[in-house]
């Protein structure tokens, strides 16, 4: 431990040392970001085009488990710890975070949608997270009401309200099915993680 | 006297198929970002803020690392702090002994090809696995990337498909899975195809593996929070399914607060792969229940660059790639003409900070076209910045005797107006020379192309008759 002391005091004291001119924040008040006359409607165009996301409109009161049904009709497991969600598995009670690979299908909660780039927040709210990930299809379930234009809009929220990063110490925009290009540049969809997303606004 | 930027490029060269797939396929991200660039109207005054904002978080810098660590500290993180990187590989390896890790799953971090984290572990016995696609394959391959954000690019398919047939022991059962999902007849070595064989591969590793390791895109001080960017998803998977979460940052990577945040999240993704974002932008600010996060923040040498005068700027550099994407050097000659381990042009800067005297020969890999100041994100002076280390060649004595003996030609001339003069008059004599002994490899200013024809009339000449 007395080691580890010595090492950031010295690397503090150089910097200390090595800062010549100081430079002030700038206010980014000034700052005029991107916004749009319908930000919903351009969210459900960039899910599409930029995230290589489904997108299904729901009315509130619809049922849920009908509508997985109808997304992924072939889906065995269900991996869920959502109120009202039919689950096989659930990721507040799972063993172990690998017990979750076995998921067909992961259903979870967003809480902010960005229109700029189709990035959809979602807090951890469950004990183990890999139901957002080592699912192999992800339902993220979204309100319009939570929809923001940019991201300095989206982390505004997440800044001033612990709803937004709730139980656990976690949180991720997730933008659609994970994809690659690495091999030769072509976009393939299905990397490491969910093969396939659907969005569903309420 | 050539550089080693200048024979390996020449080799490069030589396969002009090769040369023209992969300056066209980066070209290809330089205009994708264009075109994100273009459809925000605040995109300037966004380079120009996150200019500032890094300007002052470097210059203010240990004041943001004490709030940083007090922040993750009080979240539960174990930060670890780490001078250079041989103490940066035994911290690693010392979390990972305590824990018994036989296995280690990573995300892509430049910082630990920097400190070469893999090998270290590798000789003390522990089973590192790159989980990024990229990175996989070279690491199967045993290459090193040739791009920081790309950085298997330049290898062919059917290269990847023998490597992964060879190498991967479950390949059959894999390729048999996905003829039940996908009954069509594909070709063996289809971007598809190869694509879920790793993804499969890769699951098998993320569920073995003892702890996973990631880099840091942003360290935000306000809060203790570490960002993480990629589109596959492999740095979730590597830290959602181990319980060990090791974090490796450069201490140059933090930023103040969420509102900073916001702005370099929009550039990085458009800047370096022309995408409005990343897939997954996930912010770790503690551990998972029953896990452990530990963060390690690296020196080697950022502190020192942070005093030097003329090139304290790189600090402010995101390793977006954008500057390699669009440098005509770097398209044209591919990572591994370069003899630093970050090519293009924010690598030549970053190892002639390194090692002025191992690291020069990649001085030489600019034209000065300043096409890189024009899409860095954070407004580095990278070309200018190239330009002052060739001033300094001459000190490091590693300055090009042919041109030291040109210039000190040229001063004589330019010293001399009635010499200057005669010779001016005189040049168009050597157009008569013959062919043969003008474009001959003696005359260094014909190398690569042929001699240029001296004018009749000179500028001078043309001018006073205007």
């Amino acid at each position: 431990m007395e080691e580890t002391m010595s090492t950031k005091e010295a690397i503090l004291s150089r910097l200390r040392s090595n800062t010549r001119e100081t430079y002030d924040m700038p206010s980014l008040k000034a700052l005029h970001a991107i916004t749009y006359p319908d930000p919903v409607e351009e969210f459900k165009t960039k899910a599409q085009t930029v995230g290589g996301a489904r997108l299904l409109e729901a009315k509130k009161g619809d049922d849920l488990n009908a509508l997985i049904c109808q997304i992924y009709s072939d889906a065995g497991i269900i991996a869920s710890n959502l109120p009202g969600v039919e689950a096989q598995l659930n990721p507040d009670t799972v063993a172990q975070a690998q017990d979750l690979e076995t998921a067909d299908v992961g259903v979870i909660q967003g809480h902010i949608g960005v229109a700029e780039n189709a990035c959809v927040w979602i807090p951890q709210t469950m004990k183990e997270r890999a139901v957002c990930f080592a699912s192999q299809r992800l339902v993220i379930l979204l309100s319009k009401e939570n929809i923001v234009n940019n991201m300095h809009e989206a982390y505004a929220r997440i800044e001033q309200s612990d709803e937004y990063f709730c139980d656990y110490k976690f949180g991720t925009f997730i933008s659609g099915p994970s994809k690659t290009a690495d091999i030769e540049g072509a976009l393939v969809y299905g990397a490491q993680a969910a093969r396939a997303v659907t969005i569903v606004l309420f | 006297m050539s550089t080693q930027h200048s024979k390996a490029a020449a080799a490069y060269l030589r396969d002009e198929a090769v040369v023209t797939r992969h300056d066209q396929t980066f070209f290809a991200v330089r205009q994708k970002r264009d075109r994100m660039a273009q459809a925000l109207p605040e995109w300037e005054q966004l380079r120009e803020t996150a200019d500032q904002i890094k300007r002052h978080t470097a210059t203010h810098l240990a004041q943001y690392l004490e709030q940083f660590e007090a922040n993750a500290t009080r979240n539960g993180v174990h930060v670890h702090w780490a001078a250079d990187a041989a103490e940066y590989n035994s911290i690693v390896y010392d979390i990972l002994r305590s824990h018994d890790v036989k296995k280690v799953v990573k995300s892509k971090s430049m910082l630990t090809e920097e400190c070469h984290l893999n090998s270290s572990l590798e000789a003390k016995g522990i089973e590192v696995v790159e989980t990024d696609l990229g990175e996989r394959i070279l690491q199967m391959m045993q290459l090193a990337p040739s791009h920081i954000v790309m950085p298997a690019l330049h290898v062919h398919r059917e290269d990847i498909g023998d490597c992964f047939r060879s190498k991967i022991a479950d390949y059959d059962e894999i390729a048999k899975g996905y003829a039940a999902i996908s009954p069509e007849p594909h070709d063996e070595n289809d971007p598809t195809f190869l694509t879920y064989v790793a993804r499969m591969h890769l699951r098998r590793q993320f569920m073995e593996a003892g702890a996973g390791m990631t880099g840091a895109n942003f360290g935000v001080a306000a809060t203790g929070d570490v960002v993480v960017c990629t589109n596959e998803g492999n740095a979730d998977m590597s830290t959602s399914i181990p319980r060990l979460h090791i974090v490796s940052m450069g201490i140059e990577k933090l930023i103040p607060d969420l509102s900073s945040l916001a702005v370099f999240q929009r550039l990085l993704a458009r800047c370096g792969t022309g995408q409005e974002t990343t897939v997954y932008t996930s912010q770790f600010r503690g551990p998972r229940p029953g896990g452990e996060m530990h963060i390690i923040l690296v020196d080697n040498g950022r502190s020192e660059i942070l005093g030097n005068p003329e090139h304290w700027q790189t600090l402010k550099c995101m390793r977006c790639g954008a500057c390699m994407n669009t440098c005509p050097v770097y398209r044209r000659s591919a990572g591994y003409s370069y003899t630093y381990f970050i090519p293009g042009p924010i690598g030549i800067n970053l190892g002639m900070l390194r090692n002025p005297k191992t690291y020069s020969d990649n001085v030489s890999a600019c034209s000065l076209c300043c096409s890189c100041d024009n899409v860095c994100p954070v407004r580095v002076d990278l070309s200018s910045q190239v330009y002052r280390w060739r001033q300094q060649l001459d000190s490091l004595g590693r300055a090009d005797e042919m041109k030291k003996f040109m210039s000190g030609g040229m001063s004589l001339l330019f010293n001399h107006p009635l010499f200057y003069k005669l010779a001016l008059r005189l040049s168009p004599l050597v157009n008569w020379l013959p062919s043969s002994l003008l474009n001959s490899r003696f005359n260094p200013w014909a190398s690569g192309h042929k001699m240029m024809k001296f004018p009749k009339k000179s500028f001078h000449e043309l001018w006073k008759k205007l």
